[in-house]
Protein backbone atom coordinates (compact mmCIF):
# COMPACT_ATOMS: atom_id res chain seq x y z
CA UNK A 1 0.00 0.00 0.00
CA UNK A 2 2.84 2.48 0.79
CA UNK A 3 4.87 1.50 -1.74
CA UNK A 4 1.48 2.13 -4.27
CA UNK A 5 1.37 5.51 -2.31
CA UNK A 6 4.59 6.13 -3.04
CA UNK A 7 4.92 5.60 -6.89
CA UNK A 8 2.17 7.66 -7.74
CA UNK A 9 3.59 10.33 -5.65
CA UNK A 10 7.14 9.79 -7.25
CA UNK A 11 5.51 10.07 -10.86
CA UNK A 12 3.29 12.70 -9.85
CA UNK A 13 6.79 14.73 -8.66
CA UNK A 14 8.18 13.72 -12.35
CA UNK A 15 4.93 15.73 -13.78
CA UNK A 16 3.08 12.77 -14.43
CA UNK A 17 -0.93 13.59 -14.88
CA UNK A 18 -2.85 12.34 -11.69
CA UNK A 19 -6.18 11.42 -11.89
CA UNK A 20 -9.28 13.25 -10.25
CA UNK A 21 -9.36 10.92 -7.23
CA UNK A 22 -5.45 11.28 -5.98
CA UNK A 23 -5.54 14.26 -6.48
CA UNK A 24 -7.96 15.05 -4.29
CA UNK A 25 -6.41 12.67 -2.02
CA UNK A 26 -3.10 14.62 -2.08
CA UNK A 27 -5.11 18.09 -1.39
CA UNK A 28 -6.38 16.63 1.69
CA UNK A 29 -3.65 15.00 2.98
CA UNK A 30 -0.57 17.20 4.64
CA UNK A 31 1.51 14.00 4.97
CA UNK A 32 1.04 13.15 1.19
CA UNK A 33 2.04 17.06 0.30
CA UNK A 34 4.95 16.76 2.43
CA UNK A 35 6.18 13.47 0.53
CA UNK A 36 5.63 15.26 -2.50
CA UNK A 37 7.60 18.43 -1.53
CA UNK A 38 10.10 16.04 -0.58
CA UNK A 39 10.44 14.18 -4.09
CA UNK A 40 10.85 17.65 -5.39
CA UNK A 41 13.75 18.80 -3.20
CA UNK A 42 15.39 15.45 -3.79
CA UNK A 43 14.89 15.95 -7.70
CA UNK A 44 15.95 19.59 -7.33
CA UNK A 45 19.15 18.40 -5.20
CA UNK A 46 20.16 15.81 -8.11
CA UNK A 47 19.64 18.38 -10.78
CA UNK A 48 21.62 20.75 -8.81
CA UNK A 49 18.99 23.37 -8.51
CA UNK A 50 19.07 23.41 -5.04
CA UNK A 51 19.77 26.93 -4.61
CA UNK A 52 16.84 27.64 -6.05
CA UNK A 53 14.57 25.52 -3.87
CA UNK A 54 12.65 27.61 -1.13
CA UNK A 55 13.13 26.25 2.31
CA UNK A 56 10.32 24.00 3.32
CA UNK A 57 8.68 26.49 5.82
CA UNK A 58 9.25 29.28 3.73
CA UNK A 59 5.05 29.97 3.64
CA UNK A 60 4.87 29.32 7.46
CA UNK A 61 7.44 32.15 7.83
CA UNK A 62 6.06 34.53 5.62
CA UNK A 63 2.63 34.26 7.28
CA UNK A 64 4.35 34.87 10.50
CA UNK A 65 6.14 37.63 9.15
CA UNK A 66 3.10 39.00 7.61
CA UNK A 67 0.73 38.50 11.25
CA UNK A 68 3.78 40.74 12.88
CA UNK A 69 3.79 43.17 10.42
CA UNK A 70 2.15 46.92 11.76
CA UNK A 71 -1.42 48.24 10.36
CA UNK A 72 -0.80 51.26 7.87
CA UNK A 73 -3.60 53.68 7.64
CA UNK A 74 -3.79 54.97 4.16
CA UNK A 75 -5.58 57.44 3.35
CA UNK A 76 -6.99 57.41 -0.03
CA UNK A 77 -7.44 61.33 -0.89
CA UNK A 78 -6.95 62.97 -4.29
CA UNK A 79 -4.44 65.39 -3.52
CA UNK A 80 -3.41 68.59 -5.01
CA UNK A 81 -0.10 67.37 -6.38
CA UNK A 82 -2.46 64.44 -7.57
CA UNK A 83 -4.78 66.19 -9.56
CA UNK A 84 -1.69 68.55 -10.72
CA UNK A 85 0.01 65.31 -12.01
CA UNK A 86 -2.85 63.74 -13.53
CA UNK A 87 -3.59 67.25 -15.50
CA UNK A 88 -0.16 67.38 -16.64
CA UNK A 89 -0.56 63.28 -17.95
CA UNK A 90 -3.67 64.65 -19.78
CA UNK A 91 -1.58 67.81 -21.52
CA UNK A 92 0.92 64.42 -22.59
CA UNK A 93 -1.77 62.97 -23.87
CA UNK A 94 -3.60 65.73 -25.45
CA UNK A 95 -3.62 66.01 -29.28
CA UNK A 96 -1.93 68.99 -29.82
CA UNK A 97 1.12 68.12 -27.36
CA UNK A 98 2.54 65.57 -29.93
CA UNK A 99 3.19 67.84 -33.04
CA UNK A 100 4.11 70.34 -30.61
CA UNK A 101 6.72 67.73 -29.17
CA UNK A 102 8.11 66.50 -32.68
CA UNK A 103 8.04 69.61 -33.70
CA UNK A 104 10.54 70.49 -30.87
CA UNK A 105 12.81 67.96 -31.27
CA UNK A 106 12.56 69.04 -35.07
CA UNK A 107 13.24 72.25 -34.57
CA UNK A 108 16.53 71.38 -31.86
CA UNK A 109 17.99 69.68 -34.70
CA UNK A 110 17.58 72.57 -37.37
CA UNK A 111 18.87 74.85 -34.68
CA UNK A 112 22.28 72.98 -33.90
CA UNK A 113 22.40 71.48 -38.07
CA UNK A 114 22.13 75.69 -38.57
CA UNK A 115 24.29 77.25 -36.22
CA UNK A 116 26.91 74.67 -36.46
CA UNK A 117 27.48 76.25 -40.31
CA UNK A 118 27.04 79.89 -39.38
CA UNK A 119 29.95 79.37 -36.80
CA UNK A 120 31.48 77.33 -39.06
CA UNK A 121 31.62 79.66 -42.11
CA UNK A 122 32.00 82.67 -39.96
CA UNK A 123 35.40 84.61 -39.92
CA UNK A 124 36.36 85.04 -36.31
CA UNK A 125 36.68 88.44 -36.25
CA UNK A 126 32.81 88.89 -37.05
CA UNK A 127 32.49 85.98 -34.58
CA UNK A 128 33.92 88.35 -32.10
CA UNK A 129 32.47 91.79 -32.72
CA UNK A 130 29.18 90.65 -33.36
CA UNK A 131 26.95 91.14 -30.36
CA UNK A 132 25.33 87.61 -28.87
CA UNK A 133 21.09 88.38 -28.57
CA UNK A 134 19.66 88.06 -25.26
CA UNK A 135 16.92 85.21 -26.13
CA UNK A 136 17.82 83.72 -28.99
CA UNK A 137 14.68 82.04 -30.41
CA UNK A 138 14.22 79.40 -33.13
CA UNK A 139 14.64 80.40 -36.67
CA UNK A 140 12.50 81.88 -38.44
CA UNK A 141 12.20 78.95 -41.33
CA UNK A 142 13.13 75.88 -42.64
CA UNK A 143 16.64 76.00 -43.36
CA UNK A 144 18.76 75.32 -46.64
CA UNK A 145 21.17 72.36 -46.15
CA UNK A 146 25.11 73.14 -45.88
CA UNK A 147 26.59 73.04 -48.95
CA UNK A 148 28.87 69.78 -49.80
CA UNK A 149 32.66 70.91 -51.32
CA UNK A 150 32.61 67.46 -53.24
CA UNK A 151 30.18 69.07 -56.43
CA UNK A 152 31.80 70.42 -58.26
CA UNK A 153 29.61 70.82 -61.31
CA UNK A 154 28.24 74.05 -63.13
CA UNK A 155 24.84 73.69 -61.65
CA UNK A 156 25.53 72.51 -58.57
CA UNK A 157 28.13 75.47 -57.71
CA UNK A 158 25.28 78.12 -58.55
CA UNK A 159 22.91 75.57 -56.18
CA UNK A 160 25.27 75.79 -53.55
CA UNK A 161 26.05 80.10 -54.40
CA UNK A 162 22.01 80.57 -53.83
CA UNK A 163 21.74 78.25 -50.89
CA UNK A 164 24.95 80.68 -49.30
CA UNK A 165 22.97 83.48 -50.38
CA UNK A 166 19.69 82.47 -48.88
CA UNK A 167 21.54 80.83 -45.82
CA UNK A 168 23.10 84.74 -45.33
CA UNK A 169 19.35 86.35 -45.47
CA UNK A 170 18.45 83.96 -43.49
CA UNK A 171 20.99 85.42 -40.66
CA UNK A 172 20.22 89.10 -41.56
CA UNK A 173 16.85 88.43 -40.98
CA UNK A 174 16.97 87.08 -37.73
CA UNK A 175 19.49 89.50 -36.43
CA UNK A 176 16.98 92.15 -37.56
CA UNK A 177 14.36 90.18 -35.32
CA UNK A 178 16.22 89.86 -32.60
CA UNK A 179 16.81 93.40 -33.21
CA UNK A 180 13.08 93.98 -33.22
CA UNK A 181 12.39 92.07 -30.04
CA UNK A 182 15.53 93.98 -28.16
CA UNK A 183 13.98 97.34 -29.40
CA UNK A 184 10.28 96.14 -27.90
CA UNK A 185 12.19 95.36 -24.66
CA UNK A 186 13.60 98.48 -24.27
CA UNK A 187 11.21 100.66 -25.55
CA UNK A 188 8.38 101.41 -22.35
CA UNK A 189 12.44 102.92 -20.96
CA UNK A 190 12.38 105.41 -24.05
CA UNK A 191 8.73 106.32 -23.28
CA UNK A 192 8.75 106.75 -19.62
CA UNK A 193 11.83 108.80 -20.35
CA UNK A 194 10.09 111.02 -22.73
CA UNK A 195 6.98 111.57 -20.62
CA UNK A 196 9.70 112.52 -17.25
CA UNK A 197 11.33 114.78 -19.85
CA UNK A 198 8.07 116.48 -20.94
CA UNK A 199 7.08 116.81 -17.71
CA UNK A 200 10.32 118.33 -16.59
CA UNK A 201 9.86 120.72 -19.58
CA UNK A 202 6.29 121.65 -18.51
CA UNK B 1 -53.88 95.02 -28.48
CA UNK B 2 -51.84 97.04 -25.45
CA UNK B 3 -50.56 93.40 -24.64
CA UNK B 4 -49.10 93.26 -28.54
CA UNK B 5 -47.90 96.03 -28.34
CA UNK B 6 -46.25 96.01 -24.95
CA UNK B 7 -44.56 92.47 -26.24
CA UNK B 8 -43.59 94.77 -29.43
CA UNK B 9 -41.75 97.05 -27.38
CA UNK B 10 -39.89 95.07 -25.10
CA UNK B 11 -38.68 92.79 -27.91
CA UNK B 12 -37.59 95.79 -29.30
CA UNK B 13 -35.80 96.81 -26.10
CA UNK B 14 -34.11 93.30 -25.32
CA UNK B 15 -32.70 93.61 -29.15
CA UNK B 16 -31.33 96.33 -28.46
CA UNK B 17 -29.72 95.87 -24.89
CA UNK B 18 -28.47 92.19 -25.90
CA UNK B 19 -25.32 93.10 -27.69
CA UNK B 20 -24.63 96.35 -25.31
CA UNK B 21 -24.73 93.88 -22.13
CA UNK B 22 -22.61 90.95 -24.29
CA UNK B 23 -20.04 93.58 -24.71
CA UNK B 24 -19.69 94.71 -21.42
CA UNK B 25 -19.73 90.86 -20.01
CA UNK B 26 -16.88 90.42 -22.15
CA UNK B 27 -14.76 93.69 -21.09
CA UNK B 28 -15.89 92.81 -17.51
CA UNK B 29 -14.28 89.15 -17.76
CA UNK B 30 -11.59 90.64 -19.32
CA UNK B 31 -10.77 92.85 -16.83
CA UNK B 32 -11.20 89.66 -14.15
CA UNK B 33 -8.27 87.88 -16.42
CA UNK B 34 -5.81 91.31 -15.99
CA UNK B 35 -6.66 91.67 -12.04
CA UNK B 36 -5.50 87.33 -11.73
CA UNK B 37 -2.45 87.95 -13.11
CA UNK B 38 -1.50 90.69 -11.11
CA UNK B 39 -3.09 89.79 -7.33
CA UNK B 40 -2.60 86.35 -7.37
CA UNK B 41 0.42 84.02 -6.22
CA UNK B 42 1.08 81.59 -8.93
CA UNK B 43 3.21 79.35 -10.58
CA UNK B 44 2.64 78.53 -14.20
CA UNK B 45 3.63 76.44 -17.05
CA UNK B 46 3.03 77.27 -20.20
CA UNK B 47 3.99 76.34 -24.24
CA UNK B 48 4.14 79.07 -26.99
CA UNK B 49 2.98 77.09 -30.18
CA UNK B 50 3.96 78.71 -33.81
CA UNK B 51 2.93 76.36 -36.35
CA UNK B 52 5.39 73.27 -35.60
CA UNK B 53 7.48 74.88 -32.95
CA UNK B 54 7.01 75.06 -29.48
CA UNK B 55 9.03 76.99 -26.89
CA UNK B 56 8.17 75.92 -22.92
CA UNK B 57 8.28 78.47 -20.77
CA UNK B 58 7.36 78.71 -16.24
CA UNK B 59 6.08 82.05 -15.13
CA UNK B 60 5.70 82.66 -11.50
CA UNK B 61 4.33 85.50 -9.23
CA UNK B 62 4.07 86.83 -6.02
CA UNK B 63 2.67 89.88 -4.19
CA UNK B 64 3.45 91.14 -0.60
CA UNK B 65 1.99 94.10 0.18
CA UNK B 66 2.31 96.68 -2.22
CA UNK B 67 5.27 94.55 -3.82
CA UNK B 68 5.28 92.63 -6.86
CA UNK B 69 7.63 90.16 -8.28
CA UNK B 70 7.61 88.09 -10.98
CA UNK B 71 9.83 85.27 -12.64
CA UNK B 72 9.96 83.88 -15.98
CA UNK B 73 12.25 81.35 -17.26
CA UNK B 74 12.31 80.21 -20.87
CA UNK B 75 13.07 76.86 -20.25
CA UNK B 76 14.37 76.51 -24.31
CA UNK B 77 17.11 78.62 -23.71
CA UNK B 78 19.64 77.68 -20.71
CA UNK B 79 20.61 80.11 -18.72
CA UNK B 80 18.52 82.97 -18.80
CA UNK B 81 16.21 84.23 -15.86
CA UNK B 82 13.69 87.37 -16.81
CA UNK B 83 12.78 88.54 -13.30
CA UNK B 84 10.39 91.87 -12.70
CA UNK B 85 10.49 93.48 -9.64
CA UNK B 86 7.46 96.05 -9.58
CA UNK B 87 8.75 98.48 -12.36
CA UNK B 88 12.28 96.65 -13.06
CA UNK B 89 12.88 94.10 -15.72
CA UNK B 90 16.21 92.03 -15.22
CA UNK B 91 17.15 89.76 -17.64
CA UNK B 92 19.50 88.00 -15.68
CA UNK B 93 22.20 86.23 -17.77
CA UNK B 94 24.90 83.26 -16.96
CA UNK B 95 28.27 84.66 -17.83
CA UNK B 96 27.15 87.70 -19.60
CA UNK B 97 25.95 91.01 -18.22
CA UNK B 98 22.51 91.40 -17.61
CA UNK B 99 20.21 94.18 -18.62
CA UNK B 100 17.73 95.92 -16.92
CA UNK B 101 15.08 97.65 -18.29
CA UNK B 102 12.42 100.03 -16.90
CA UNK B 103 8.55 98.72 -16.97
CA UNK B 104 5.69 97.34 -15.87
CA UNK B 105 5.56 94.37 -17.53
CA UNK B 106 8.35 91.41 -19.01
CA UNK B 107 7.95 91.69 -22.78
CA UNK B 108 7.64 87.91 -23.47
CA UNK B 109 4.94 87.32 -21.87
CA UNK B 110 1.52 88.37 -23.69
CA UNK B 111 1.28 91.89 -23.65
CA UNK B 112 -2.57 91.81 -23.60
CA UNK B 113 -2.74 90.61 -20.03
CA UNK B 114 -0.81 93.87 -18.95
CA UNK B 115 -2.09 96.70 -21.38
CA UNK B 116 -4.36 99.37 -19.70
CA UNK B 117 -8.04 98.02 -20.73
CA UNK B 118 -8.97 101.88 -22.40
CA UNK B 119 -6.00 100.81 -25.01
CA UNK B 120 -7.47 97.64 -25.64
CA UNK B 121 -10.98 98.52 -25.55
CA UNK B 122 -10.35 101.41 -28.67
CA UNK B 123 -8.39 98.72 -30.75
CA UNK B 124 -10.92 95.41 -29.74
CA UNK B 125 -14.47 94.28 -29.47
CA UNK B 126 -15.00 92.00 -26.46
CA UNK B 127 -17.51 89.19 -26.93
CA UNK B 128 -17.56 86.28 -23.88
CA UNK B 129 -18.39 83.01 -25.90
CA UNK B 130 -19.32 79.50 -24.70
CA UNK B 131 -17.95 77.67 -21.70
CA UNK B 132 -16.47 73.71 -22.38
CA UNK B 133 -13.83 71.97 -20.76
CA UNK B 134 -10.02 72.53 -20.17
CA UNK B 135 -7.56 69.96 -18.86
CA UNK B 136 -10.78 69.51 -16.27
CA UNK B 137 -10.84 73.36 -15.76
CA UNK B 138 -14.35 74.86 -16.48
CA UNK B 139 -12.91 77.83 -19.12
CA UNK B 140 -15.14 80.39 -20.55
CA UNK B 141 -14.51 81.42 -23.82
CA UNK B 142 -13.67 85.13 -24.61
CA UNK B 143 -13.22 86.67 -28.26
CA UNK B 144 -11.27 90.11 -28.83
CA UNK B 145 -12.41 91.31 -32.70
CA UNK B 146 -9.54 93.70 -34.17
CA UNK B 147 -12.45 97.10 -34.99
CA UNK B 148 -9.55 97.02 -37.75
CA UNK B 149 -8.10 94.90 -40.17
CA UNK B 150 -4.61 95.42 -39.88
CA UNK B 151 -4.67 93.58 -36.20
CA UNK B 152 -4.32 89.98 -35.42
CA UNK B 153 -7.57 89.13 -33.05
CA UNK B 154 -7.34 87.28 -29.86
CA UNK B 155 -9.61 84.35 -28.68
CA UNK B 156 -9.32 83.71 -24.59
CA UNK B 157 -9.95 81.05 -22.20
CA UNK B 158 -10.56 81.85 -18.90
CA UNK B 159 -10.67 79.56 -16.39
CA UNK B 160 -14.25 80.68 -14.80
CA UNK B 161 -13.06 79.98 -11.09
CA UNK B 162 -10.00 81.94 -10.75
CA UNK B 163 -10.11 84.26 -14.29
CA UNK B 164 -6.85 83.20 -14.99
CA UNK B 165 -6.01 82.96 -18.95
CA UNK B 166 -5.68 79.10 -20.03
CA UNK B 167 -4.83 79.30 -23.42
CA UNK B 168 -4.79 82.30 -25.85
CA UNK B 169 -4.77 82.23 -29.76
CA UNK B 170 -3.77 85.00 -32.13
CA UNK B 171 -6.20 84.23 -35.52
CA UNK B 172 -5.38 86.54 -38.96
CA UNK B 173 -8.90 85.81 -39.80
CA UNK B 174 -11.85 84.53 -37.83
CA UNK B 175 -15.11 82.82 -38.83
CA UNK B 176 -17.92 81.73 -36.89
CA UNK B 177 -18.44 78.48 -38.21
CA UNK B 178 -15.38 77.08 -39.34
CA UNK B 179 -12.54 75.57 -37.71
CA UNK B 180 -9.87 78.72 -36.91
CA UNK B 181 -6.08 78.26 -37.55
CA UNK B 182 -4.29 79.85 -34.91
CA UNK B 183 -1.09 81.74 -36.30
CA UNK B 184 0.18 81.19 -32.52
CA UNK B 185 -1.06 79.30 -29.18
CA UNK B 186 -0.25 80.45 -25.61
CA UNK B 187 -1.23 77.65 -23.98
CA UNK B 188 -1.04 76.80 -20.07
CA UNK B 189 0.06 73.45 -19.07
CA UNK B 190 0.39 73.49 -15.17
CA UNK B 191 -1.49 75.98 -13.17
CA UNK B 192 -1.16 76.15 -9.44
CA UNK B 193 -2.55 79.54 -7.72
CA UNK B 194 -1.28 79.32 -3.48
CA UNK B 195 -2.80 82.15 -1.12
CA UNK B 196 0.95 82.30 0.22
CA UNK B 197 3.92 83.69 -1.18
CA UNK B 198 6.20 81.27 -1.76
CA UNK B 199 9.69 81.42 -0.26
CA UNK B 200 11.64 81.39 -3.53
CA UNK B 201 9.98 84.84 -4.66
CA UNK B 202 9.98 86.32 -1.20
CA UNK B 203 13.99 85.73 -1.24
CA UNK B 204 14.34 87.32 -4.85
CA UNK B 205 12.14 90.01 -3.20
CA UNK B 206 14.73 90.58 -1.15
CA UNK B 207 18.01 89.76 -3.19
CA UNK B 208 20.30 92.49 -4.81
CA UNK B 209 19.87 92.67 -8.19
CA UNK B 210 21.95 94.93 -10.83
CA UNK B 211 21.48 98.24 -11.32
CA UNK B 212 19.31 99.90 -14.31
CA UNK B 213 21.15 99.41 -16.93
CA UNK B 214 21.47 103.09 -18.90
CA UNK B 215 19.62 103.48 -22.23
CA UNK B 216 22.34 103.09 -25.04
CA UNK B 217 20.73 106.22 -27.36
CA UNK B 218 22.44 106.40 -30.57
CA UNK B 219 20.40 109.01 -32.23
CA UNK B 220 20.95 108.28 -35.96
CA UNK B 221 21.30 111.58 -37.81
CA UNK B 222 18.70 112.30 -40.07
CA UNK B 223 17.51 109.54 -42.05
CA UNK B 224 17.38 108.87 -45.80
CA UNK B 225 14.44 107.71 -46.14
CA UNK B 226 10.53 108.73 -45.29
CA UNK B 227 7.84 106.66 -44.65
CA UNK B 228 4.66 108.01 -46.07
CA UNK B 229 1.99 105.91 -44.75
CA UNK B 230 0.76 104.20 -41.57
CA UNK B 231 -1.46 101.19 -40.18
CA UNK B 232 -4.31 103.07 -38.40
CA UNK B 233 -4.10 103.49 -34.43
CA UNK B 234 -0.21 103.37 -35.22
CA UNK B 235 2.28 106.17 -34.65
CA UNK B 236 6.08 106.80 -34.90
CA UNK B 237 8.13 106.04 -31.83
CA UNK B 238 9.87 109.26 -31.26
CA UNK B 239 13.32 108.23 -30.14
CA UNK B 240 14.02 104.85 -30.80
CA UNK B 241 17.37 102.99 -29.55
CA UNK B 242 19.65 101.84 -31.99
CA UNK B 243 20.50 98.27 -31.31
CA UNK B 244 23.75 97.58 -31.89
CA UNK B 245 23.56 94.68 -33.63
CA UNK B 246 22.43 96.87 -36.59
CA UNK B 247 24.36 99.91 -36.60
CA UNK B 248 26.51 99.68 -39.37
CA UNK B 249 23.91 97.98 -41.88
CA UNK B 250 20.80 99.60 -41.35
CA UNK B 251 20.01 103.02 -43.64
CA UNK B 252 17.16 104.08 -41.87
CA UNK B 253 14.87 102.51 -39.01
CA UNK B 254 11.30 102.98 -37.84
CA UNK B 255 9.57 101.60 -34.76
CA UNK B 256 5.63 102.08 -34.99
CA UNK B 257 3.27 101.19 -31.73
CA UNK B 258 -0.70 101.70 -31.41
CA UNK B 259 -0.03 101.15 -27.34
CA UNK B 260 -0.20 97.28 -27.85
CA UNK B 261 2.05 95.90 -30.36
CA UNK B 262 5.05 97.23 -32.28
CA UNK B 263 6.15 97.13 -35.44
CA UNK B 264 9.83 97.47 -36.78
CA UNK B 265 10.54 99.15 -40.35
CA UNK B 266 14.00 98.23 -41.18
CA UNK B 267 15.79 99.87 -44.64
CA UNK B 268 19.16 98.52 -45.55
CA UNK B 269 21.13 97.88 -48.90
CA UNK B 270 19.71 95.69 -51.37
CA UNK B 271 21.01 92.37 -51.34
CA UNK B 272 19.65 91.20 -54.92
CA UNK B 273 17.57 88.68 -53.59
CA UNK B 274 13.63 88.21 -54.73
CA UNK B 275 10.59 89.62 -52.05
CA UNK B 276 9.97 87.37 -49.59
CA UNK B 277 7.25 86.73 -46.46
CA UNK B 278 7.74 84.86 -43.86
CA UNK B 279 5.75 84.09 -40.18
CA UNK B 280 7.18 83.50 -36.79
CA UNK B 281 4.07 82.55 -35.27
CA UNK B 282 1.91 85.94 -35.48
CA UNK B 283 5.02 87.92 -36.22
CA UNK B 284 4.96 88.39 -39.93
CA UNK B 285 8.49 89.00 -41.53
CA UNK B 286 8.02 90.73 -44.80
CA UNK B 287 10.95 91.72 -47.28
CA UNK B 288 10.58 93.82 -49.99
CA UNK B 289 13.60 94.01 -52.06
CA UNK B 290 14.18 95.95 -55.49
CA UNK B 291 17.81 96.86 -56.98
CA UNK B 292 18.62 100.06 -54.48
CA UNK B 293 17.36 99.03 -51.14
CA UNK B 294 15.86 96.38 -48.85
CA UNK B 295 13.03 96.96 -46.77
CA UNK B 296 11.83 94.83 -43.98
CA UNK B 297 8.64 94.99 -41.99
CA UNK B 298 8.72 92.78 -39.10
CA UNK B 299 5.34 93.18 -36.16
CA UNK B 300 2.46 91.85 -35.95
CA UNK B 301 0.55 92.45 -38.55
CA UNK B 302 -0.84 90.96 -41.60
CA UNK B 303 1.25 90.47 -44.71
CA UNK B 304 -1.13 92.97 -46.68
CA UNK B 305 -0.17 95.78 -44.41
CA UNK B 306 3.54 94.82 -44.32
CA UNK B 307 3.22 94.89 -48.04
CA UNK B 308 1.79 98.43 -47.75
CA UNK B 309 4.62 99.84 -45.08
CA UNK B 310 7.27 98.71 -47.31
CA UNK B 311 5.81 100.38 -50.26
CA UNK B 312 5.48 103.50 -48.06
CA UNK B 313 9.35 104.15 -47.62
CA UNK B 314 10.42 106.82 -49.82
Amino acid sequence: MLSEKQEWLSQAADNHALTAEQLSELLQQPDLQETVQRYQLAGAVLRNEAESVLPLDFADNLASMLEQEPTYQLQNSSSLLQKMKNGLLQAANAEWFKPAAHGAIAASVALVAVFGVQQYQQPLEQQLSAPTPLLQTRPVAGFATPVSLSQTSVENRFEAQEQQAMLEQQQRLQALLQAHRQQIRVSETQTNKTSTQEKREQ
Amino acid sequence: MMKWLFGICSMVVLCCSQPASAEETGWALFDKVQQSVKQHNFDVSYVVLKGGQAETYRWLHGRSGDKEIEHLIPMYADGVDIVRRSDKVYYLLSERPSLVTQSSSIKELPPLLFQSPEKIRSLYDAVAGSSSLMDGRSAQLLRLSAIDDNRHHYWLWVDVQTGFPLRIDTLSEQHPNNKNRALEIWQVTHLRITPELPDTLAQLLEIELPALTPPVVAKPASQPHQLSWLPKGFSISDDPLLVPQLQPDVLSYWLLSDGLHQVSVFVQNSHQLPTQAYRDGATTIYVQADAKQDVTVIGPISIETAKRLAAAVH
